[in-house]
């Protein structure tokens, strides 16, 4: 054997191995349920079809379960970084990847009578989805930048399938093309930040660009263009302004459970790795404290600009939407604003950047609910998905109602939900850090925002039915609704345990 | 300036200019073969690097098996001429260029005054040599130091290959009540 490999990189103790076991579980559950996608049995393709969606919807919720199980099993173990310091298994992982994996789990539970409704369903999907899971999960461990692109890939590549899922539909075609490509040029214009990171400091590693980057307090220019250009990446990822072009036509065009998916798992995923790698090109990786001098520092006025443009133009284009699909979308651009208010302010207040990731767990429950809510009421071929469909929708279906309700009050930032806590720790955190003006105005936009969830909330409850919706209980459907208000309701009035769980993370990374 | 600089400056400029070929053509067949020859030149510049291994892998797979797949996709779709007509010019496309141009000047910019620093495990020609030629460290690294995104660049294969079934499937199962017409609602 010659001297480059490492004994201690190629074996696996018990404990990384434990600590690898979510990845594996979804790996296997991801495989397992493409093979579910062959079953046979009977003479009847529409029996067999029926036979395989199930079986696979079967496995996906195993699947999830299993990994949600055992990230409880190892939670609060201490961390560990793996495969020569390429991956790292600690709190924030851990939490993160409950996030993803329960996200993941209740999309695939509300999609079951939406695919069949629309007549997409297919056993692929659920394999897609966990694939994706897999590749979200990767990306807020990735410690090298390397393995954060493939994760990067593996998450994105899943999810352009699915959002050309419904085959027959221009729309939906044309949000997959859209996406596929803008995501393509993406990631190429990520990965060639990489490379000039790589040539500029000799490392991929997020520690060792770090140090690099403290040790040289003149500027590489080289080293600056490859930070922009990873930055870009995220941006882009995350839909905030000017990178958000795409956000729209693809959140309208992919089938709603589609939607739901990209804008709980794929945005806490995207967010996720960017709190990683900035915080860790801020303090090299240890604690959650900022430190001057840092990227911080050097990206702070271009990020401060971008936040204030995301949330003032998300809300704005959004008060003009008709189709609530779309209306979400803008708003979800919104939303991307106010966790940057979170990331530029978390390095100097009480609560760091706890306020962050308090945000993005508020952010994919309320968001779960709302569009399962969308996907449970449309008709097929997402017909009936403007905001007028929805008049009279309170004597119709109370329940349903209620939940829509608590989660638009909760996108609007009403106490008492989960999305009050998010925005106050997000702008009180804001006016710790001095940012002053962006707390300011971040709220202004916020009341912008309001107007537009109260208006779904007033055709519900206060107008006449135009239509009837005739939508049939689903029982998965439901469940999940249920499970979102539940925790837009529970994290909102008491919101302690997710704060000192998002603090205890951030400090961890 | 020596020999070894007279062949990157040529074989880059080949490079460049068969990259505007393959953006600017309209035919399609000759953007995929100056897209090979762009994979050539590129080739040749990593054995410029004295990273002759790849090199030889990017001429096999990329200008060998990747592009004979190209152009039989383009063959078999028969993408004439007129399909790749974007039409007239719009007074955007010259805001673009005009972008474009600022940030190729970014980019040179930077290049000419940014400085590189070695690879951190100090991979010389040398060394490499002394440890057994390209091949023997690539390989060897990539089945112990990198072999978690190796391992992972698998799977997203896998992705890769299970994701484009489920979207060129030409009959799913189930999918019997699909037609354009009802779609298209």
């Amino acid at each position: 054997m010659s001297e480059l490999i490492k004994p201690q990189n190629l074996v696996l103790s018990t404990e990384q191995l434990a600590m690898l076991m979510p990845y594996l579980i979804v790996a296997a559950g991801a495989m397992l349920t493409l093979l579910a996608g062959v079953i046979r049995g009977s003479s009847d393709p529409e029996a067999n079809r029926r036979k395989r969606n199930l079986a696979a919807v079967l496995v996906g919720i195993a699947t999830v379960t299993a990994g949600l199980l055992y990230t409880a099993k190892i939670w609060g173990e201490p961390g560990a970084v793996l495969f020569n310091g390429m991956l790292a298994a600690d709190y924030y992982t851990g939490l993160m990847n409950a996030v993803f994996l329960a996200a993941t789990g209740l999309v695939m539970l509300s999609s079951y009578s939406y695919l069949e409704k629309e007549r997409i369903h297919h056993a692929e999907y659920y394999s897609l989805a966990l694939f994706s899971c897999l590749g979200m999960m990767l990306m807020a461990s990735a410690l090298d930048l390397i393995v954060l692109f493939v994760a990067l890939e593996m998450m994105s590549l899943g999810v352009y399938v699915m959002v050309g899922f419904r085959r027959a539909d221009v729309r939906s075609n044309e949000a997959a093309v859209k996406y596929f490509i803008l995501g393509s040029a993406v990631s190429a214009i990520f990965l060639y930040g990489v490379a000039l990171l790589y040539g500029a400091t000799g490392s991929m590693n997020i520690a060792q660009l770090a140090t690099s980057l403290k040790s040289d307090p003149t500027g590489n220019p080289l080293l600056a263009l490859g930070a922009v250009l990873v930055t870009v990446g995220f941006l882009f990822k995350i839909a905030s302004v000017p990178f958000h072009m795409w956000m729209p036509d693809v959140y309208e065009g992919a089938p709603t459970s589609v939607t739901n998916f990209m804008t709980t798992g794929l945005k806490a995923a995207a967010f996720a790795a960017f709190l990683r790698v900035f915080i860790g090109l801020n303090s090299g990786g240890q604690g959650g404290g900022g430190t001057e001098g840092g990227l911080d520092a050097s990206l702070h006025d271009v990020l401060w600009v971008v936040a204030l443009v995301t949330m003032f133009i998300g809300n704005v284009i959004a008060l003009t939407q008709k189709n609530i699909k779309r209306m979400l979308a803008y708003s979800s651009i919104a939303h991307s604003g106010y966790i940057l208010v979170g990331l530029i302010s978390g390095g100097k207040s009480e609560y760091g950047y706890s306020s962050v990731i308090l945000y993005l767990i508020a952010y994919v429950v309320m968001n779960l609910g709302a569009f399962a809510i969308v996907a449970h009421l449309s008709e097929r071929g997402d017909r009936r998905c403007d905001v007028e469909d929805y008049a009279g929708l309170g004597y119709r279906h109370p329940w349903l109602s209620f939940a829509m309700a608590v989660f638009m009050f909760s996108m609007a930032g009403v106490p008492p939900t989960v999305g009050f806590a998010g925005k106050y720790l997000i702008f009180s955190s804001a006016v710790q850090a001095g940012e002053i003006w962006l707390a300011v105005l971040g709220v202004l936009c916020s009341a912008i925002g309001a107007y537009y969830y109260l208006r779904v909330i007033v055709f519900m409850y206060m107008r006449e039915p135009a239509r009837a919706i005739a939508a049939k209980f689903a029982p998965a459907a439901a469940l999940v609704v249920l499970v979102a208000t539940a925790g837009t309701l529970q994290f909102g009035v008491f919101p302690s345990m997710l704060i000192h769980a998002a603090k205890k993370a951030a400090m961890n990374i | 300036m020596s020999g070894q600089d007279i062949f990157f400056y040529v074989f880059s400029a080949l490079a460049v200019a068969f990259s505007l070929l393959v953006v600017l053509g309209k035919n399609p067949i000759y953007s995929a073969l100056s897209l090979v020859m762009v994979f050539f030149c590129v080739a040749a510049n990593f054995v410029l690097l004295q990273a002759q291994f790849i090199a030889t892998i990017q001429v096999l797979v990329y200008a060998g098996a990747i592009m004979v797949l190209f152009i039989f996709v383009i063959m078999l779709l028969n993408a004439d001429a007129q399909s790749a007509d974007l039409g007239k010019r719009r007074p955007f496309q010259a805001i673009a260029a005009v972008l474009c141009v600022a940030l190729f000047a970014l980019f040179a910019w930077s290049v000419k005054n940014g400085t590189t620093s070695p690879e951190r495990a100090g991979f010389t020609p040398e060394k490499v040599a002394s440890l057994g030629g390209n091949t023997q460290v690539l390989s060897e690294l990539m089945f112990s130091d990198y072999i978690l995104p190796f391992e992972l660049t698998s799977l997203l294969l896998l992705v890769g290959i299970a994701g484009s079934v489920a979207i060129a499937k030409r009959k799913l199962e189930g999918a019997r009540a699909e037609s354009p017409k009802e779609g298209q609602a």
